[in-house]
């Protein structure tokens, strides 16, 4: 039992990123009225992407070829600490919310020194844009999840799905406002639109997609990777709120299942139907995911003192 | 000569007492010597207890490394034709005096000893003092550290009052029994040692020494000095017990400012060694709110609250003092082949001093408190400590924590903002200007050699914290231990502490494995990379079908942080430099953004002209004229004679 979880852990982090990524862009498509890629489409693009030879700057130095390895290893160490599939994660420990947040925090080290490696304005522009994001998105984050792991009384991730159920009232609210607040977060890390726009073809208007304008073959395979597996991780989150704790482990993976296809679909047709807002709004969009999550501490309040 | 004499001295002082401080640090033993300088004022104890011997560590290895690193550091300056021999007594006095300060028990020898310690790194500082900007940013630095002993010697002196002797040991009896004469004296000494520490709103000293001080001066000033003003915190929170509530939550809350304040305009920063100075004034914060977390640990019978927030405090001390001097050496290389702290005219260093760079990175990522390095593992015990501290039934208790999590990751990520512009800016991309350009060869190995030492230790620290955190019980226990009673329900010993420690080891453990996981995982991937074994076809960097490398065009420090800082526009004072291009050909155009120090602009210069403006009033009174002084001194003796008089 331990092994088949392990294994299915396994496939679930190698291949449910690009799936993800997949039913996004099969959802734009359908909406935009075409039959669009083979929702395996991002696997394959990843393969070729490894098949090919690299093209490296003449400016760049050991930083840029180090970053891809140091962001891929921390995305896909980060995923030991987040519940997947099978409702609990391999590393299950208090605080484990601190130690996931700075493995991404050094993959984000690197992915900002790596574009300002290229000595490329846009690049430049990119990572700046991506820091000071981050900057915003993180204290809101740990305010959700330490106000969140405050309620069920316990410092694991494993404990978050005990507030749906445990918490009454309030229970539902702040998960429903949770569950925005990181979907929110879903879409500024993973650079969806309204944020930005992964598709776009103008390098001023890029953050994400700009900062890895120099990287190739191999580099830039893991790196879209990675991205899109920490997509995967948020929306793991957000399961494991939703998912009553009562329901039996082949049930859970079903939802689990469910609920990532779910936004991903969501998220496409979000895609289709919105535009990329202009980038001075970008930081109100933001700042709607902190007022969640002040939201989230004043009902943690109420619960915890309130009558 | 001079020199290898200062290098002996510290090094025989090193291999001298290093073994005996990790004794006590292990053991928890105390050492006693006893001076007798009477007849001054009696005898004076040195003890070296696990707290004394937990900074006795820092300051023996640091100041070492510092002194050997100082060689290359001052090469030019002897090849000028400046005498160093001042400056290296001036270290060594420095080095040793910080050393009696954390082992004297006695308020008449630990005041003296402190006096030296400000004294001789003020000289340390004014080393260029034919400079007039080095000379008043040394006067400044002089007034501050006599505001903060002000407030120190009132405290003493009221304790010792109140007990009849200058000894440390029979304060802890007049403390504990008064609570309110407790929270004055803490509160004096927050004052007093929180100035030496840099707390906001007393850091205003510290962006100004530092840059002017040579870089080694300048690392252990940051680096270890200023840690003496934590010690005296601690030192009278071991004597005297936990304070009321409200000055706990006093500790947390000024903490979260300092912090926030300090990597706020350690953002906006141009010259890298001001950069450095903000940034020890948020780690000061952070080390602070440790140690508040664990306050209020104690002050809600929370001992494992106690014990994380504090050890992570303490740890954190330690880790600080590695990086930042590796930091503030890192930008000593720098400056000494590029001869400027401005960021924006640096670039692409990486290539002609690689090792600088990579040191430089260490200590950055270190910084950024993220995995492998030392940072993380305090920065993990006070979250840590905070996450715990939220089961604690007080309404007040859970919000400020709550905020206290959230602002700690703010300032998380504001750190790696921060660092990312500095490395990024300082090495990476392409040469901004003639100074970068220029550098042919990295600095010298007598330079790179103690970075090396440092980034070791660094990594060290992050791969085995199991290891590191025993050491840390000892100190822990001397500063809470005896406070059982006195407002805290848990007795703290060392059975106790091991009992809650292996509750907690998973996640000790977890921590050490996913640093080594994770170099692991990056080694993996890189051989795999290297098994793929495709072509590289080098290029210039895209730019939109423009092949040539346009140097100008790069992104600076400023625009990188410039989204940051618009977005928090009402908390700086920004200055600009601004030249706009005029003609239809224009020939020259000059930008440049300057952040300056709300409180500086503010406060402290609008005090500072009051002040001016105020003493020119009393000019007349010393006109030097000598009529003028023989009036006053007779008129003097005539009012003393009528006084005697009335009084007789």
């Amino acid at each position: 039992m331990e092994m088949l979880t392990k294994i299915l852990n396994l496939i679930i982090v190698l291949i449910l990123p690009f799936l993800m990524i997949g039913v996004i862009k099969k959802t734009k498509a359908f909406w935009g009225g075409r039959k669009g890629a083979p929702v395996f489409q991002p696997l394959f693009d990843f393969i070729k992407l490894i098949k090919k030879d690299f093209v490296i700057s003449k400016t760049v130095s050991f930083v840029f070829s180090l970053a891809p390895l140091v962001i891929l290893a921390c995305t896909l160490f980060a995923a030991l600490f987040i519940p997947l599939g099978t409702g609990s994660a391999v590393i299950n420990i208090e605080a484990g919310l601190i130690i996931f947040a700075y493995i991404l925090g050094l993959s984000k080290f690197f992915t900002l020194i790596g574009a300002m490696d290229t000595g490329s304005s846009f690049e430049g522009m990119g990572a700046s844009r991506e820091a000071c994001f981050t900057s915003i998105v993180e204290p809101a984050f740990f305010m959700i999840i330490a106000s969140a792991m405050a309620l069920s009384g316990n410092l694991t991730f494993d404990s978050l799905s005990k507030i749906l159920v445990n918490a009454g009232g309030y229970g539902v609210l702040i998960v429903i406002f949770a569950v925005l607040a990181l979907f929110l977060m879903l879409l500024i890390e993973g650079c969806r639109v309204p944020v930005d726009d992964p598709a776009t073809h103008l390098e001023l208007t890029m953050i994400h997609e700009v900062m890895i304008l120099d990287n190739s073959a191999f580099d830039l395979a893991v790196i879209s990777y990675s991205a899109s597996l920490k997509m995967l991780l948020i929306s793991s989150l957000i399961a494991k709120l939703i998912i009553p704790e009562t329901v039996s482990a082949v049930e859970y993976l079903g939802f689990y299942l469910l609920v990532v296809f779910a936004i991903s679909v969501i998220t496409g047709t979000i895609e289709s139907s919105t535009a990329r807002l202009r980038m001075t709004h970008i930081f109100e969009f933001i700042f709607v995911m902190s007022s969640f999550a002040l939201i989230i501490l004043s009902l943690t309040v109420a619960r915890m003192f309130g009558g | 000569m001079i020199y290898f004499i200062g290098i002996l001295i510290l090094l025989i002082t090193a291999f001298a007492l290093l073994p005996q401080a990790f004794e006590v640090l292990l053991t928890g033993s105390t050492i006693t010597k006893v001076f007798d300088f009477n007849p001054l004022f009696g005898p004076v104890d040195f003890v070296l207890d696990p707290l004394s011997a937990f900074f006795a560590v820092i300051i023996l290895i640091m100041s070492p490394l510092a002194l050997i690193y100082a060689k290359g550091y001052l090469k030019p300056y002897q090849d000028k034709g400046k005498s160093i021999n001042s400056h290296v007594v001036f270290f060594v006095t420095l080095a040793l005096s910080m050393l009696a300060v954390v082992t004297c028990q006695n308020a008449l020898g630990f005041l003296i000893c402190w006096e030296i310690m400000s004294l001789s790194s003020f000289f340390l500082v004014i080393f260029e003092n034919e400079k007039k900007e080095i000379l008043n940013a040394g006067v400044k630095y002089l007034v501050f550290m006599h505001i903060s002993v002000i407030f120190i010697i009132i405290a003493f002196a009221m304790m010792s009052i109140k007990a009849g002797s200058y000894d440390f040991s029979t304060f802890s009896m007049v403390l504990a029994n008064n609570p309110h004469f407790r929270d004055v004296v803490f509160l004096l000494a927050l004052i007093g040692f929180g100035v030496k520490a840099g707390f906001v709103p007393f850091h205003n000293w510290l962006p100004e020494a530092h840059p002017a001080a040579p870089s080694h001066v300048s690392a252990i000033m940051s680096g270890v000095m200023i840690k003496t003003g934590i010690y005296g915190i601690l030192r009278i929170l071991s004597l005297g017990g936990c304070p009321s509530k409200a000055l706990c939550y006093a500790v947390l809350g000024i903490s979260i400012i300092t912090f926030l304040y300090g990597i706020l305009y350690a953002i906006g920063q141009n010259d890298v060694k001001k950069m450095l100075a903000y940034s020890s004034i948020e780690n000061i914060g952070i080390i602070g709110s440790g140690l508040g977390v664990s306050l209020i640990g104690i002050a809600y019978n929370q001992p494992v609250v106690a014990l994380l927030g504090l050890a992570g405090g303490i740890l954190h001390i330690l880790n600080h003092s590695i990086f930042k001097l590796l930091l503030f050496f890192g930008a000593g290389c720098v400056y000494l082949k590029t001869h400027t702290r401005d960021m924006e005219i640096l670039g692409g260093l990486v290539k002609n001093m690689p090792k600088t760079a990579g040191l430089f990175l260490a200590a950055s990522l270190a910084i950024c408190a993220l995995p492998s390095f030392n940072g993380l593992i305090s920065e993990f015990l006070i979250y840590f400590g905070m996450l715990k501290a939220l089961s604690i039934k007080s309404f007040f208790a859970f919000l400020i924590l709550i905020f206290a999590v959230s602002s700690l990751a703010f300032v998380g990520t504001m750190a790696i903002l921060c660092f990312t512009k500095a490395f990024s800016v300082i090495f990476l991309g392409n040469p901004r200007g003639e100074n970068a350009s220029a550098v042919k060869e990295d600095a010298p190995l007598t330079m790179l050699c103690p970075m090396g030492a440092l980034a070791a230790f660094a990594l060290g620290i992050g791969l085995l914290p199991e290891i590191i955190f025993k050491t840390l019980l000892w100190p822990v226990i001397t500063v809470i231990g005896n406070w059982h009673g006195i407002g805290f329900k848990h007795a703290l010993t060392p059975e106790t502490l091991s009992d809650m420690l292996s509750q907690q080891s998973t996640i000790l453990s977890t921590l050490g494995f996913t640093a080594f996981g994770l170099v692991l995982l990056i080694l993996i991937f890189a051989i795999l990379k290297k098994a793929l074994n495709r072509k590289v076809e080098s290029a210039s960097t895209w730019g939109c079908g423009y092949n040539r490398t346009l140097l100008n065009a790069q992104y600076t420090g400023s625009s990188y942080v410039s989204p940051f800082l618009a977005m928090l526009k009402p908390l700086f004072k920004k200055v600009f430099d601004v030249k706009k291009p005029k003609e239809i050909f224009p020939k020259s155009a000059h930008f440049s953004l300057h952040i300056e120090d709300i409180e500086e602009a503010y406060v402290i210069s609008p005090m500072v002209k009051f002040d001016e403006w105020f003493l020119s009033k009393f000019e007349k009174i010393q006109g030097g004229n000598l009529q003028t002084y023989i009036k006053y001194g007779l008129a003097f003796l005539i009012l003393l004679i009528i006084g005697s008089f009335l009084i007789g």
